[in-house]
């Protein structure tokens, strides 16, 4: 039952987002690469009508672009459906997910400060964790932040490897 | 004892837990170390709800950016001759935290501590046994 009721989302989805492509990870988890600018619809859909919960949502510097993973739990199956966008860094925009998400608000609050994406239409995009001393065009998790400050970096001893 | 101050603070110490970005675990323990089993509430150690009425601070977990100003600013609130203890390795030396762009380093580059429990997180025995060793020193 369970099983049958992913494979439905997964058909639907297939159906309604020609450009998705579903990636099914492990039995209750699937990643889902979806175009910068269907990202929105896509977790209004997964939202509205599939009833998910954004459990988090993360990002990761790939030296090419900023990757961004919206975390989507569908509770009464126990399954999870991973948004996965890049988000390429000449352009660092993505529609904001926090008008029809609360749950959003927050967490793209962190990315934007932490690796400099900008959040179109986010109702209050002002730092969260930052000091109020930290430079505003300062993105402590770009990898290139980490090149330039060797000193925090663990050098790794043979034992590590 | 030739201070009077000295000899208030030492008798019946108030404690103001200053929580400055801990992950939780040292102030677990500093409530165990209030509970019936340890109880140090029978020798007149009192956690207090004010800096103002303090005699120790009693500060837990890594300096960082955010919490450095808050800290020196509960610090020059409490009244001297105060006692300063760092419970947990991360008052220390910053423990696994020492990588992070956002760590300023230990307590000890910006106000006087008087004695450090390390651990992760110590064990309210520990705990105990520092805090009768910073007041044995005085």
């Amino acid at each position: 039952m369970k099983k049958e009721y992913s494979q439905a989302i997964l058909d639907e989805i297939g159906a309604k987002f020609p450009r998705a492509s579903v990636k099914i990870h492990a039995p209750r988890r699937t990643y889902i690469s979806v175009p910068r600018d269907d990202v929105y619809e896509f977790a209004k859909f997964l939202f509205n009508e599939k009833n998910c919960r954004l459990s988090i949502a993360t990002g990761i510097d790939k030296r090419d672009g900023i990757e961004i993973l919206y975390h989507f739990s569908h509770d009464p199956s126990g399954t999870f459906y991973n948004i996965k966008t890049l988000v390429p860094k000449d352009d660092l925009k993505i529609k904001s997910l926090a008008d029809f998400l609360p749950a959003a608000n927050w967490i793209e609050r962190e990315i934007n400060e932490l690796l400099g994406v900008d959040f179109t239409g986010h109702p209050n995009l002002v730092p969260l964790l930052t000091a109020e001393t930290w430079p505003a065009d300062l993105y402590p998790l770009r990898r290139d932040y980490a090149d330039e400050h060797k000193e925090l970096k663990i050098e790794k001893t043979k034992e590590d490897h | 004892m030739a201070n009077a101050k000295l000899w208030g603070l030492k008798k019946s110490p108030w404690v103001f837990h200053v929580a400055a970005a801990s992950c939780n675990n040292c102030d677990i323990e500093i409530l165990d170390v209030l509970t019936p089993r340890w109880d140090v509430e029978r020798f007149g150690i009192v956690l207090v709800g004010s800096p103002r009425h303090a005699d120790a601070l009693l500060v837990t977990g890594v300096l960082n950016r955010k919490s450095l100003p808050r800290v020196l600013r509960v610090y020059e609130q409490t009244p001297k001759p105060c006692l300063v203890i760092g419970v947990g390795t991360c008052t220390c030396d910053n423990h696994m935290f020492t990588p992070s762009y956002n760590v300023v380093g230990p307590y000890d580059k910006y106000i006087p501590v008087d004695v450090f429990i390390p651990g992760c997180p110590p064990k309210p025995e520990a705990i105990i046994s520092g805090v009768v060793k910073a007041l044995a020193r005085l």
